[in-house]
C-alpha cells in the first residue's frame, strides 16, 4: 500500500559486492518484480527493504519516508523467504497465526484468517500438523507463503515464492497474486530467476544482475527492447540467436559478414552507426522472429537442420547457418531430418544490433 | 539401517558370538562395583566383611534407616564416639541438592543468554573471547584452591550455600556457553530473521523462537552440568564445614574415624548415585548429541 523507493542502495558482504548503486522506484500497488541470476543480489535488496539486513550505504524510503531506523518488527512488512524459514516447534497453524499474534489481532479473527488462507492454499488439512519440517518441499513452501499472505502489511516481499510448486497450483499462485495486488491494492515485490514467471507475474520487471540495475520496465519493454546483451539473452527461451562478425559498406548497402553468412541490412541503418564504436557488431534475433521453409523462399538463407524439439503448440528447430547455431521457433509440429536442407528468413524488422564492446543494444 | 548394524550383519555367527562376549565382559566389568555396592548396602556389618564374600544372604534396610536416624549404632554404643555420618545424613543430601541446583541454575541462566548473544550477534572479539572463557576451566583446580580459600574465609562465603553455588557457576560457565552456543549455532539464521518480519522483538525472539528449538541441547546441557557439579569433591571439602557439607565429602569423612562401615557408606553411595543414574538414563540420547556437538561443526 506505499511506494517504495531505494536509493543508491548499497550492500557487501566482505568484498562481495551483493547490491552495487541501486536506485528502484517501485509504484504503489503494484507488482514488482527483481528479475536475476542465483547470486545477483535480489535477496539481499529484499531483505535490505524487510529491514532484516540494513544496507553500508543508500536509503529506502516508504512513501518518502526513509524507513531505515525503523526495526524489521516496526516497518510493517510481509516476507516470503526462500529457505521458507517455517518456526519448526510450532504447529502448521501456529506458525501461519503466529504473525498475526504478534499484531495482537483477536482469537476469532485470527482463526478465520488462518483457515481462509489455508483453504486457499489447500493446506487446511495439514493444519493440526505438529512438525511443519516433517512436511514435503510444495507443502512447506504453501505454508511459509500463507504465514506471508495471511497478513496484510504495507508491503510484501515475496523472495522466490512458488518455485517448489506444481504446474498447476503455480498457475493459481500467479493469479492470486496479482488479484491481491488489483483488488486489494497491495505493494508487491517479488524476487524470481525465471524470465518467465517475472513475464507472467510482473507490471514491472527489473533486471539485475551483479547487485546492478540492467534495466527496469514493463515486460513489453523488457523483452522486445533489451538494453545490453545480458538482458537479451537472459530473458527468452530458447534464448535470443546472436550472430557475432563485422559490419561493411559495399558499394552503398551496409553488410554484416561474420560465421560465414553475409546479410545485407542497409534497411536497418540509422543513429546507431553514430554509436558504433569498431567495426564489430552482434546481430541478435528471437528464435520466433525467423521464418523457416523447406522450399527456397526469396531473400532466405540456406541452413542445415539439426534436430527438433516439439513443446506441443510449437517446436524448437535448431540448425547450422554458416558456423552458428541457430534456434528457431515455429507453431505446432514440424518434423525434419538430421541435416536436412531448410531456408531460413530472418524478420529483419526485429533484429537488434549490439555492440561487442559495450554489450550495449544499439537497435 | 544404520551403518553398524550392517557391519554386524555381515560378519559370520562365531565371530558375532565372540563379539557378544566380549560386550558382554566389558559390561560386567564395568557394572560390577556399582552392584557391589548395592549389595553391601543390603548387608550387615559382618556380612559386608566376610570371607570369602556372600553372593546370598537376606538383604536388610538397617544401613538406609542407620544413615538418617539418629541413634546409636553397635560401634557407638562400644565406643561412645558418634559417627559424623550417622547425624543428619539427610542435611548433607539437602546441602547437595541446594547446592547443584543453584547454581546450575546460575550457569544456565547466564551461559544461555551469553551463548544466544556469541551466536546471534557475533560482537567484535567473539571468537577471542570464546576462547578466554574456555581458558578459565585450562588452570587445575587445586592451583586456585588456596586463594580461593582465603577470599572466601575473607569475604564471608566459607562454609555457606551461596558460596558453593557462586564457584560451581563459575566452573559451569564455560560449558554452558560453549556448548549452549554450539546449539544456537544451528538455529538457521532466516528463522529468527522471520519473527523479526513478523512483528517480534529481540527478546521474544529469543525465548518463544530460538530457546524452544534448542531445548534437546538444553537437556544435554543440564545433562553436563549437573555430573560436574553433584561429584565436585575438592573444593566442597576445603570450603566447608558440617552444616554447608555435600554428600561426597560426608561419604569421605567416614572413613579413618572408628574403622569403615562399609554398609553405611555403601547406602549413602546408592542413594547418592541413584538421582545421577536415573538422570543419564533420561537424558541419554542428549547426552550423546551432546559429546559430539564439537564434531559436527566448529566455533
Amino acid at each position: 500500500m506505499v511506494k517504495v523507493t531505494l536509493r543508491n542502495l548499497t550492500k557487501s558482504y566482505g568484498k562481495v559486492i551483493a547490491v552495487d548503486d541501486l536506485t528502484l522506484e517501485i509504484p504503489d500497488k503494484s507488482l514488482t518484480v527483481l528479475l536475476g541470476p542465483t547470486g545477483a543480489g535480489k535477496t539481499t535488496t529484499i531483505k535490505c527493504i524487510s529491514g532484516v539486513l540494513s544496507p553500508d550505504r543508500g536509503d529506502i524510503l516508504f512513501d518518502d519516508e526513509s524507513v531505515l531506523s525503523l526495526p524489521p518488527w516496526e516497518r510493517d512488512v510481509a516476507q516470503f523467504f526462500q529457505t521458507y524459514a517455517l518456526y519448526p516447534h510450532m504447529s502448521v497453524y501456529d506458525n501461519i497465526a503466529y504473525p498475526l499474534k504478534q499484531r495482537g489481532l483477536s482469537k476469532n479473527e485470527i482463526d478465520r484468517k488462518v483457515k481462509e488462507i489455508a483453504r486457499k492454499l489447500r493446506i487446511y488439512h495439514l493444519l493440526d500438523r505438529k512438525d511443519p519440517t516433517t512436511l514435503s518441499g510444495g507443502e512447506m513452501q504453501r505454508v511459509a507463503l500463507a504465514r506471508t499472505l495471511v497478513r496484510e502489511p504495507k508491503v510484501f516481499l515475496l523472495d522466490e515464492p512458488i518455485s517448489n510448486l506444481d504446474a498447476k497450483l503455480r498457475e493459481e499462485m500467479i493469479y492470486e497474486f496479482k488479484r491481491l495486488c488489483r483488488e486489494l491494492q497491495q505493494t508487491m515485490i517479488y524476487a524470481t530467476p525465471d524470465y518467465l514467471e517475472a513475464l507472467e507475474v510482473g507490471e514491472k520487471i527489473a533486471v539485475i544482475r551483479d547487485g546492478k540495475l540492467q534495466q527496469y520496465g514493463t515486460p513489453q519493454e523488457i523483452y522486445y527492447h533489451p538494453v545490453n546483451k545480458f538482458v537479451a539473452t537472459f530473458v527468452g527461451s530458447p534464448p535470443i540467436n546472436m550472430l557475432e562478425g563485422d559490419l561493411k559498406t559495399q558499394n552503398s548497402s551496409i553488410v554484416f559478414q561474420g560465421g560465414g553468412v553475409t546479410i545485407d541490412i542497409s534497411e536497418l541503418a540509422g543513429k546507431w552507426l553514430e554509436k558504433l564504436k569498431g567495426d564489430k557488431i552482434i546481430l541478435a534475433i528471437r528464435p520466433e522472429d525467423i521464418e523457416i521453409s523447406k522450399e527456397k523462399l526469396e531473400g532466405a538463407f540456406r541452413a542445415k537442420a539439426l534436430v527438433a524439439q516439439p513443446l506441443g503448440h510449437e517446436t524448437v528447430v535448431v540448425c547450422n547457418l554458416g558456423e552458428n547455431e541457430i534456434r528457431i521457433l515455429v507453431k505446432g509440429f514440424l518434423s525434419i531430418r538430421y541435416g536436412e536442407e531448410i531456408w531460413l528468413k530472418l524478420n529483419k524488422q526485429k533484429i537488434h544490433i549490439i555492440d561487442p564492446n559495450t554489450e550495449e543494444v544499439l537497435l | 539401517m544404520s551403518v553398524e548394524s550392517r557391519i554386524v550383519r555381515r560378519r559370520s555367527p562365531a565371530k558375532r558370538a565372540l563379539l557378544y562376549i566380549a560386550v558382554i565382559v566389558v559390561c560386567l566389568i564395568f557394572i560390577f562395583p556399582i552392584l557391589w555396592m548395592f549389595a553391601t548396602a543390603l548387608k550387615t556389618r559382618p556380612q559386608a566383611f566376610s570371607w570369602p564374600p556372600l553372593f546370598v544372604w537376606k538383604p536388610t534396610l538397617r544401613n538406609f534407616i542407620d544413615i538418617f536416624l539418629k541413634r546409636q549404632t553397635e560401634i557407638e554404643a562400644i565406643t561412645g564416639w558418634e559417627l559424623e555420618l550417622r547425624t543428619g545424613a539427610e542435611t548433607f543430601f539437602y546441602n547437595s541438592l541446594i547446592v547443584t541446583s543453584g547454581s546450575i541454575l546460575l550457569a544456565l541462566i547466564i551461559g544461555t543468554l551469553a551463548a544466544y548473544s556469541f551466536s546471534r550477534y557475533r560482537p567484535t572479539g567473539t571468537d577471542t573471547l570464546m576462547f578466554f572463557i574456555l581458558s578459565t576451566r585450562m588452570l587445575p583446580a587445586i592451583v586456585v584452591a588456596i586463594p580461593i580459600y582465603f577470599f572466601y574465609k575473607a569475604l564471608g562465603l566459607y562454609n555457606t550455600h551461596i558460596g558453593l553455588i557462586l564457584l560451581y557457576t563459575m566452573f559451569n560457565l564455560p560449558f554452558a556457553v560453549w556448548m549452549m552456543k554450539s546449539f544456537f549455532d544451528e538455529i538457521p539464521e532466516e528463522i529468527l530473521q522471520a519473527a523479526m518480519v513478523d512483528g517480534t522483538k529481540p527478546i521474544k525472539i529469543f525465548y518463544k523462537i530460538a530457546l524452544p528449538q534448542v531445548l534437546s541441547g538444553l537437556a544435554a546441557t543440564i545433562g553436563f552440568l549437573i555430573i560436574n557439579v553433584w561429584n565436585e569433591f575438592l573444593f566442597a571439602l576445603l570450603l566447608t564445614e558440617r552444616s554447608a557439607r555435600t554428600v561426597p565429602v560426608a561419604i569421605a569423612s567416614t572413613r579413618g574415624e572408628v574403622g569403615i562401615n562399609w554398609g553405611l557408606i555403601a547406602a549413602l553411595e546408592t542413594l547418592y548415585v541413584i538421582p545421577a543414574i536415573v538422570l543419564i538414563f533420561l537424558l541419554q540420547k542428549y547426552l550423546l548429541r551432546g559429546m559430539t556437538f564439537g564434531t559436527v561443526r566448529g566455533v
